[in-house]
Order: structure tokens, then sequence, then C-alpha cells
């Protein structure tokens, strides 16, 4: 079983987030990098299928050199491959991601591929699906729980309020949602090994596409930090009742949760 | 997100600016090490301290340990962080591959280390002395023993532990009365009871190896008459499986000040007759390999201290950035200007510094005698090595004594800066300060230590270590003198070091007379002016890389980080050494008021 796991280093949600002078990105001077959370996930669910069969784990992922280090992180905990392409200068949108992952996943053999079903920077929900949509293979996202057999990939998806069961024959793409395992921590001998295992590195144009098509369909206007909370209010009453009564309006008339 | 437990930017800076751990990797013994791999070695020590052992620390200290029927439970959540710990293979980091360990420079476990420690270090002791007995056993024992134990306690499978103490003998183990008894079969019987040990019985493991300090029967008096046993818990059959109890019995455990989830347990060794014991090393040469194992154990309880210290002072200047109280003092005759965060206060500043410095200069000491002795395994020069073990046996009675000292007046400090709510045990830093608080007891106490520093380490090799020390501190001081921004301070550096030199020469001299008590009364202090000394060099070795980096541009984020090398470098050099300089003159003085007292005049009576 041939297992790609796509994954993207994103900026760790302990980093303080600062909007950079031209608007429309942040300042990456101080911050930490770390693999995207969702492809966590993806990177321990491709592990255990592994584990339970045969086969191989690659790492695929998009980014400059510094990326690297949240693919070393994959091979650390297990994987067995890294392919980087690299991007340039190039700035892509999630469907730009996407027509080069497809198009990097053309030259690769592949059964089953797996991503997060959304990167938490810039929160698309867009790669994987599309990807799928690029190869022409099913796509099941938000997969809490899979099962392979006979060709065949069973999941289980999250919905508003419950769970569907999805069946698909293989190939097929799927993305992780929490739940579906506790991804797990590079063992030391995961570490010393990592630095052997091999990464690929491709830049974009030997992909054989046309940078113009890439180039982001939609672009970032502008970027706002998001309202600063405001101070909470302490209702007034003299006794109880009154504020009891006092917080009952409240929610219902004002914020209108009841 | 403010960091926690330990700054990752200053220990890379130790490991990669100061002390160039990757080079480490140019020798073949090293070579899997190089910069990446140590990185991520850390920033993987980093993620599971954070996301899985620090959880556990409040809760342990709350939970504790318990005691029923000569069981031990650790704090339930112990046992998730156990399994991961040893998953991912942590315990013997330095240790032989071959018997489960994975060959690191020991610079980067200490480094690894601090996150673990500073996460719950309650918890890091049933691992840390699991990785102390077996290293015992590694040096030791016959090949017979090693195959018998080495693997499994490297990986976790058994734990250890080290017996010592018993009510008649703690500061002075020569006094010890456990006894073994030669038996047909090569094993001794052994009999005794030991008190205060450290993981010395709980859930964690299926077998518990105590190495057990013992007396053979007529032996001599005293340290040489000691001998050194491994007494598993569970009998060890020599294909490696377990026989039946070992009869150790837990008889209790302490209630106690801080580590409340470490078991300090109680223990009776063949209170039926038959507990059976493997003598390791030789004969009545127990207290030599104890010797030779402390100054690893030593180090460890500095690193314990080290890391109370750290994690307190990064939660310290977390709060004082967001804790709004009083109004700036420039404007606190006008009433409608707003209060400020306490970090705006001179005073919560000073003491923000001082932590800040010991801190670093605390780990930069305990990284470099680490760093030391992976050079000593890479060197196959003999004067080379004799040179740098010199260097660490002298350093080692500071990296205990005076660095866990220290590490409790900065988690002190750390409930000062939080005021009231330092002291409520919703916040961590009361917690943090109880814990610290044993290091500077167990593993000899800081009195021993300083002891040991005066009368052993100063005149040693007829004091060829103090003098080489003193040559690799001139160096530094060389160098600062070359920048602008660092002369003045050097300048005092090197008054204090010229002047420690000849308050060493002082004490050593009058240890040697009739004075000699008063000379030993002044053992603590001059552990404190040594550490005082050293604490100043460190920084200023790391204000001299700092000042080369922020000459050649460097990112904001650095700048900020290099300038407060250079703030921390001139605080100690010039607001704490003039101290230490005051401190030099009680010492040179010797007054002997401390013992011409008579006992009765100390009144109480
Ligand atoms: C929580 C905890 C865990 C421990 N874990 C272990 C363990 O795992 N294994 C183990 O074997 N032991 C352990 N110990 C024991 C510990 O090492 C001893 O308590 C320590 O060595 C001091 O011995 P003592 O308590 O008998 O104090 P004492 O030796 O009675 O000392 C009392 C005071 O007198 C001073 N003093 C004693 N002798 C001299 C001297 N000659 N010159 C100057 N001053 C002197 C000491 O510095 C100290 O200030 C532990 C203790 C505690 C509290």
């Amino acid at each position: 079983m041939e297992i790609v796991v796509l994954l993207k280093q994103v900026p760790s949600t302990e980093s303080l987030v600062e909007i950079a002078a031209d608007g429309v990105s942040i300042k990456t001077d101080d911050i930490k990098w770390v693999m995207n959370p969702y492809d966590e996930l993806a990177v321990e669910e491709a592990l255990k299928i592994r584990e339970s069969g045969e086969g191989q784990v690659t790492i695929l992922t998009i980014g400059p050199e510094k990326a690297v280090e949240a693919m070393r992180t994959a091979l650390a905990m297990g994987a067995d491959k890294g392919v980087r392409i690299d991007p340039g200068d190039l700035r892509l949108d999630g469907l730009g991601t996407a027509k080069v992952l497809a198009a990097a996943l053309k030259e690769m053999p592949y059964d089953l591929i797996i991503a997060g079903h959304r990167a938490v920077d810039d929160d698309n929900y867009q790669a994987g699906p599309a990807v799928a949509e690029l190869l022409g293979i099913p796509n099941i996202s938000m997969v809490i729980k899979q099962d392979i057999s006979d060709g065949k990939i069973q999941c289980h998806r999250t919905v508003e309020g419950g769970t569907v069961v999805i069946e698909s024959p293989l190939p097929a793409l799927i993305t992780t949602q929490r739940g579906l395992n506790e991804p797990r921590y590079a063992s030391l001998p995961g570490i010393m090994k990592a630095k052997k295992k091999p990464v690929d590195v491709k830049p974009i144009a030997d992909l054989g596409l046309d940078e113009n098509a890439l180039a982001g369909k939609t672009t970032i206007a502008a970027l706002t930090p998001p309202p600063e909370r405001k101070g909470g209010r302490v209702l007034d009453g003299d006794t109880a009742q009154d504020k009891v009564t006092a917080l009952v309006n409240a929610l219902r008339d004002e914020a209108k949760a009841i | 997100m403010a960091q926690l437990i330990a700054d990752r930017r200053d220990i890379d800076f130790v490991l990669h600016e100061q002390l160039n751990v990757g080079e480490l990797s140019k020798h073949e013994k090293f070579a899997e090490f190089n910069k990446k791999t140590i990185d991520l070695t850390i920033s993987e020590a980093r993620n599971l301290s954070i996301k899985e052992i620090l959880p556990t620390r409040q809760l342990g200290d709350q939970e504790g340990c318990r005691f029923e029927g000569g069981k031990v439970t650790v704090p339930e959540c112990f046992h998730k962080v156990w399994d991961l710990f040893l998953e991912g293979e942590w315990l013997a980091m330095p240790e032989d591959p071959d018997w489960g360990g994975q060959g690191m420079p020991r610079t980067v476990s200490m480094a690894a280390g601090d996150y673990f420690n500073g996460a719950n270090y309650a918890f890091m002791m049933y691992p840390g002395l699991t990785h102390g007995a077996a290293k015992l056993v590694e040096e030791f024992g016959t090949p017979k023993q090693k195959e018998m134990f080495l693997k499994n306690m490297f990986t976790g499978k058994w734990t250890g532990t080290m017996l010592l103490t018993e009510p008649e003998a703690g500061s002075d183990v020569g006094a010890l009365n456990a006894t073994a008894v030669k038996n047909d079969d090569g094993t001794y019987s052994i009999s005794g009871s030991k008190i205060f040990i450290s993981s010395g019985e709980h859930d964690l493991a299926e077998n518990i190896i105590h190495p057990v300090l013992a007396r053979i029967e007529g032996a001599p008096a005293g340290t040489k008459g000691i001998s050194l046993f491994l007494v598993p818990k569970i009998w060890v059959n020599e294909d490696g499986s377990l026989a039946g109890s070992n009869d150790v019995v837990c008889t209790g455990i302490e209630e106690k000040m801080g580590i409340h989830a470490n078991s300090t347990c109680s223990l009776t060794l063949g209170g039926k007759g038959q507990c059976r014991g493997l003598l390791l090393g030789e004969e009545n040469k127990g207290m030599r390999a104890m010797f030779l194992m402390m100054n690893e154990a030593r180090l460890l309880v500095g690193m314990q201290g080290l890391s109370c210290a750290s994690a307190s002072y990064l939660n310290a200047v977390n709060y004082a950035r967001e804790r709004v109280q009083g109004r700036n003092l420039l404007q606190m005759m006008d009433p409608s200007t707003p209060p400020v965060p306490i970090i705006q206060h001179p005073d919560v500043r000073r003491m923000l510094l001082t932590m800040k410095s010991y801190v670093e200069g605390m780990r930069s000491l305990l990284y470099y005698v680490g760093f030391l002795g992976d050079q000593i395994q890479i060197s196959d020069d003999e004067t080379e090595k004799v040179r740098l073990q010199g260097l660490i046996d002298l350093l080692i009675p500071v990296c205990k004594g005076y660095v866990t000292d220290k590490a409790l007046e900065v988690c002190s400090h750390g409930i000062q800066v939080y005021g009231g709510y330092g002291y409520i045990k919703e916040y961590p830093q009361e917690q943090l300060l109880r814990d610290c608080r044993i290091t500077m007891i167990y593993e000899g106490t800081n009195g021993i230590q300083a002891m040991d520093l005066l009368g052993r380490k100063l005149g040693m090799n007829k004091g060829k270590p103090i003098l080489d020390l003193m040559a690799e501190i001139q160096k530094t001081i060389a160098e600062a003198k070359q920048v602008d921004h660092l002369k003045e301070h050097a300048a005092k550096l090197e008054a204090a070091l010229n002047k420690l030199a000849e308050t060493a020469m002082h004490l050593g001299a009058t240890a040697m007379s009739p004075k000699v008590l008063a000379a030993f009364a002044f053992a603590h202090p001059f552990l404190e002016a040594s550490g005082d000394v050293l604490m100043a060099w460190m920084l200023m070795w790391r204000a001299v890389l700092a000042a080369e980096k922020l000459e050649q541009g460097t990112k904001k984020k650095d700048t900020a980080f290099y300038e407060g090398q250079l703030s921390s470098a001139q605080f100690f050099n010039s607001v704490m050494l003039p101290i230490t300089i005051g401190k030099m003159d009680s010492i040179l003085a010797t007054h002997p008021a401390a013992v011409d007292i008579t006992e009765d005049a100390f009144g109480g009576k």
C-alpha cells in the first residue's frame, strides 16, 4: 500500500501573529513553525495503516527549505520518505496549491492520499478535495475512523450532529478530523533515523505546469486582526433574585441565547 | 503565547553559540548528532514535556503518592506519561546503544532534561534514579549482571533506586549498619533498614532494582568496610526471568514539603531473613563505586534546581507583563494616569533581572560541565583528559551546592513577583519553591558540598584544576576587554577573580593551621563566592558572543535576546559582584565567632 500524506508547515498557534507592513501577509520573523495539527493526524493514520499491513508512507509538502523541519518531524514519527516542492517566489492560493500537489502526485505511486481537512493558517478547507478532483479520484472528508479491505476504504465522516459511513474504492483521498487518532510523539530512535531518510526536492518548474495558470485566482486584499475581546459586564441587582432576572433578560433579549 | 519551562532561544544559544555542540558530530562517536538532529531532539523533548508531562505537575502534587499494605501507588496520571516516556526511549539518552541507550552527547541530553525536569521533576526522578542505578551496573557489573539487568533498566521495564541513608547514617554514610553475609552460592544475605529512599516502591514497573550499601560481616569500620549490592525487589533468575519476592518491604512513605509525587520510602531488607543481593564490584569497594557515580548524580540535582528556577522565572516574567497594578513611578503624582503592568516597576525589574541572570548563568555552567565530559569522550590526549576531569571534579560541588541554593532564591523571587497570588496553590510558583527545596539537601547537603570544595577539590592535584579554571576565565576576560560595552564590567570580573584566588589561598592555608575550624565555618561562604564568580564568568562569556552578533546585525527577535545577554552580564558583574567582593572580605577576615561561641551561649535552654 502506497500512502502519501499531504503536509503543510504552519505558524504555531502559540506564536503571536502580527500583520506585516504590506497589510496582506504576516510577519514571519518571530514565528515558530510547526506541522499543521490536522496533518499530524494524517501522518499517524498513515503509519497505522502501514503498520497493519505493508507499504510505505511518503510525505509531500510545498514550501521553502524551512518546511523540511515539519517533514523531518513526520519522518521521525516513522514516515519513510519525503518530497518537497519548492515554490520559489510563487504565491499559491488553495486551488494553485492543489494543482501543484496533483501534478506532483501524478508522478508518484499512491493507493491512498491523506490530508488534513484544513490547514490552521489559511483555514481554506480546499487543498484536499481539490487534489482529489484534479486526480479524478474519490474524496471523503472529515474522517474520524477508517477501515481498508479488499481494495476499498470505509470511512466514518462527521456531519452536523452525527456521522455518516461512506465507502469508496481505492485509490482515494481522505481528509482528517479530530478524533481520528492520537498522533504519536517522535521517539528518539525515530529522530535519529529521520535524518537518513531521503527527501527529494523539486522546483515547481520541473512539474511542467503553466506558472501563469498557477498564479492565485484569489488575492488577499487585506488582513485585519480579530476585534479585541470586550470587557465583561457585571449585572446589577440587590439580591440574587434580581441578578438572575437581569441575567435571564440579558440572555433572552440581548444575546438571544435562550 | 509565552514560553513555558525553559526559554528555547536560551537553550539553543548555549548549545550552538556558546558551546558549539554540533561540532562534536565531527567525531565518529557522536557522528549521528549534527545540529539538525540535536534541534529535532530538543523540539520533541519540549513537545512531550509541554503537552504531556507539564499537565501532571500540579495534579501529581495534589494527589501525591499513597501507601497501603506495603504497596505504593503513584498519582494516576503518571502511568500514561511513563508509558510515553519509555516509548520515546528517552530514559538512557547518553548511554551505549548496545544496552538500550542512544549514545547522545551528555550536553544534549541535559538540554532535553531541562524540559523534562522543568515539566515535573518529581516524575522525572523515577526514570532519573533508574538511569543512575543502571549506570552502576554498567560500570561495575559482571558481564552476567549486565546481561541480567542492564537492558531492562535502560528501557525502563525495571526501575532503580539508591539505598544509602539509614537513621544513623545520613551525611556520614560510613556510619551505616546494613549487613551482608556471604552464602554458599555466592549471593549475600542482606539485612537492614533504609530510610528516605526515593522511588523505593511504586506501581510503575514490574520490578525495582535497589543498589544497596551494606557492610559485610567482619569488614573494617567506616567507609573502608562498605560494599555495594544489587538487591532486586523481585529476585531475578540467571536467565533473566522473575522468581519470587526478595523480602524487600516498604514500611511507609514520608509526608513531605515538596515532590509529593515521588515516593520517599522506608525499606526493610531481610526482615524475614530472606533478602538476597549480588555483590556489585569488589568487596569493601562500595564507597569508591559510589564516588565515581557521584559527579553525575550531583550534576543531575543541579539540573533539578535549575529546572525549577527556569520555570519559575518564565512564569514570573510573563505574569509581570500582564499583571496591572500601580502607576508608573514617573507619573505617580498624577491620579489620572492609568495603572501599568508591574514589569515597569524598578523593584520588579530588579527581581526579574536577578532571576534571569542566575537562570542563564546556571544553565551555562551546568551544560558546560556536561560538555567537558563529552570532550573527554572524544579526546585521545591523556593530559587533556586529566585537565578536563580536573575541571569537572572541581566544579561539581558548585553545580550542586551553589546552583541549588540560588535556584531556591530564584523560586522565592518567583513567588514575590506574583505577590499574594504567588503564595496561593492555584498558581504554580509555590509548588516550584517547595519542590526545589530538597535539592539543597539530598545527594550530599550543600554544607557537605562546601566542605568538599574547600577540603578536597581546591588542593586536588596540587591545585592544578583551580589554576586551569582561572586560565579559562582569564580568556573570557581578555576577550571582553576588547568590547566597548563590556570593558568596564570585565575589569570588575578580573578584580573579583584575583580576589577569589587570594581568598582560596588564604582559606586553604587557614584550613591547615590551628584555625581549621574557623576556616570550615567559611566553607559555605567560599562556595557562594566561587559560584558568584562563575556566574559572572558565564554571563560575560555569553555577552562577548552576543556583542559580536549584534555587531554583525541581527533579526529583531534575536536583537532583543542578545541585548538581554549584555544586560545580564552588566547586571551581574556590576551590581552583584561588588557584594561578592564584600563576601570575600568577610572570608578573608575569617572571624571565628561561629566556632568560638559556646554551645550554652546559643541559648534556648
Ligand atoms: C525527599 C528525600 C529524598 C531522599 N532520597 C534519598 C535516596 O533516594 N537515597 C538515599 O540514600 N538517601 C536519600 N535521602 C537522604 C538524604 O540524602 C539525606 O537526608 C541527606 O544526605 C542528609 O542526611 P540527614 O538527613 O541524616 O542529615 P544529617 O546528616 O543529620 O545533617 C543535618 C545537618 O548537619 C550538617 N552536617 C552533618 N554532618 C556534617 C559534617 N560532618 N560537617 C558539617 N556539617 C554536617 C548537614 O549539612 C545538615 O545541615 C533523601 C532525603 C529526602 C528528604
